[in-house]
């Protein structure tokens, strides 16, 4: 049997980019104390604030929702549960159950906007109509515009001080290694524990950013946590090839993934002058903060000869 | 005893299969074996949350559970 380095009970994880072997305990306490490091270090929460958090259902989200509400009770803050629902059949069906367990026993706010009611559409018929007329768009692209924009403007009409999305270490790091493949210069230099606030936009935090994929999913095991371990039915492509390679790094070579993010993190503030700054204005469709005329979410609606059927979300709280 | 058996069970998938290892196997062996990294999955040995450089005994029930999930 092997021991847990700190305390000697049965080691549940081998931290091998530290080496050392953690216990079920020491894992949870490493967690959160890397948690609360990544707030206290970034300035991520203040005290006092209104706090909303996406929450997929997924085991990240699950576990970010479960950090925060310690950290509410300690630092006075206001907790909020947002979910959009993109309409994936067989797969956000099952976790917004999850999520609604998990929002009730913690006596969270919940909250939940769906693709149906604000475009037309679930993202299943989405997909659909982007095959016929042949896009060569995919989900993923659809998905991930539109749930950003819904995300912040949820955060935004319940008038939150900050939005926390759960993205772990390997989520951060796959978007640095995808946006150097796609050379995308101005996503690169969104990145970031925080996402600096501008107009119409509410900031956007990652306080689980420096925390492994592997150590969330451990962590939520080991808790007993209500999570929904699925996969999504649109995943693939390029993002899976870059999650594979980088899994494969970290295997061979521990700690990779860590350095992939302090090298960027390094760099970052070398780019500030680089990237253009856009003026920000108002969709002419829907209002929404973009730096075009009409915003993304809106013209992806348009090439699918669908539009946006709601303005605000008028105070979208869950059924 | 030149060999040990053990008995693994992907969860989410009803099938059992039984393996054949040499005495002083691992379950990083064992992963090699089955083609899974183990940044991927976590691995419960006899319904325990283990690290894969634990030895195998014969007749231990392995569980191994996907953890890159969603989208
Ligand atoms: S895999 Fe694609 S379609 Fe599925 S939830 Fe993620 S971004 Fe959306
Ligand atoms: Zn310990
Ligand atoms: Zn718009």
């Amino acid at each position: 049997m092997l021991k847990c380095t700190f305390c000697g009970r049965r080691a549940a994880y081998n931290r091998r980019y530290a080496g050392v072997l953690l216990c079920d305990r020491c894992l949870i306490k490493s967690v959160e104390k890397r948690f609360r490091r990544a707030i206290a270090k970034y300035k991520l929460l203040l005290p006092g604030e209104r706090i909303a958090v996406a929450v997929s259902g997924g085991k990240d989200s699950v576990v970010a929702m479960h950090l925060l509400v310690e950290h509410c009770k300690l630092k006075n803050c206001e907790l909020v549960a947002i979910t959009i629902d993109e309409g994936i059949k067989g797969y956000r069906d099952q976790s917004m159950a999850i999520v609604r367990e998990n929002a009730k026993s913690l006596g969270i706010e919940h909250f939940v906007v769906s693709f149906k009611r604000i475009f037309g559409a679930t993202l299943d018929q989405m997909a659909r109509r982007a095959r016929a007329r042949k896009t060569e768009l995919n989900p993923c692209t659809y998905c991930g515009v539109m749930r950003r924009s819904l995300l912040n403007q949820a955060a935004r009409e319940l008038e939150a001080d900050k939005l926390v999305t759960a993205h772990n270490l390997d989520d951060e790091v796959q978007a640095i290694m995808l946006n150097y493949v796609r050379a995308d210069f101005s996503r690169l230099h969104r990145l970031g524990p925080a996402y600096s606030p501008r107009e119409g936009f509410v900031p956007r935090i990652k306080p689980l950013r420096e925390i492994p994929e592997k150590e969330v999913a451990l962590y939520a095991l080991l808790r007993g946590l209500k999570v929904h371990l699925a996969v999504c039915p649109y995943v693939g492509g390029i993002h899976t090839e870059i999650r594979d390679f980088l899994n494969q790094l970290e295997a061979n070579h521990p700690n990779s993934k860590f350095m992939i993010l302090r090298m960027f993190d390094r760099l970052k503030p070398q780019l500030a002058g680089i990237v253009p700054e856009f003026e920000m204005r108002r969709c002419k469709s829907c209002g929404e903060p973009t730096s075009a005329i009409i915003c993304k979410s809106c013209e992806l609606l348009k090439g699918l000869g669908l539009r946006r059927l709601r303005k605000t979300l008028n105070s979208p709280k869950s059924r | 005893m030149t060999y040990i058996k053990v008995t693994v069970k992907q969860v989410g998938n009803k099938h059992k299969r039984e393996f054949r290892l040499g005495p002083h196997a691992t379950i990083a062996d064992l992963l090699k074996e089955l083609g899974h990294n183990r940044e991927t999955i976590v691995v419960r040995c006899n319904g325990k949350i283990v690290v894969e450089e634990e030895r195998l005994a014969d007749g231990d029930l392995i569980e191994i559970l996907p953890i890159v999930t969603g989208g």
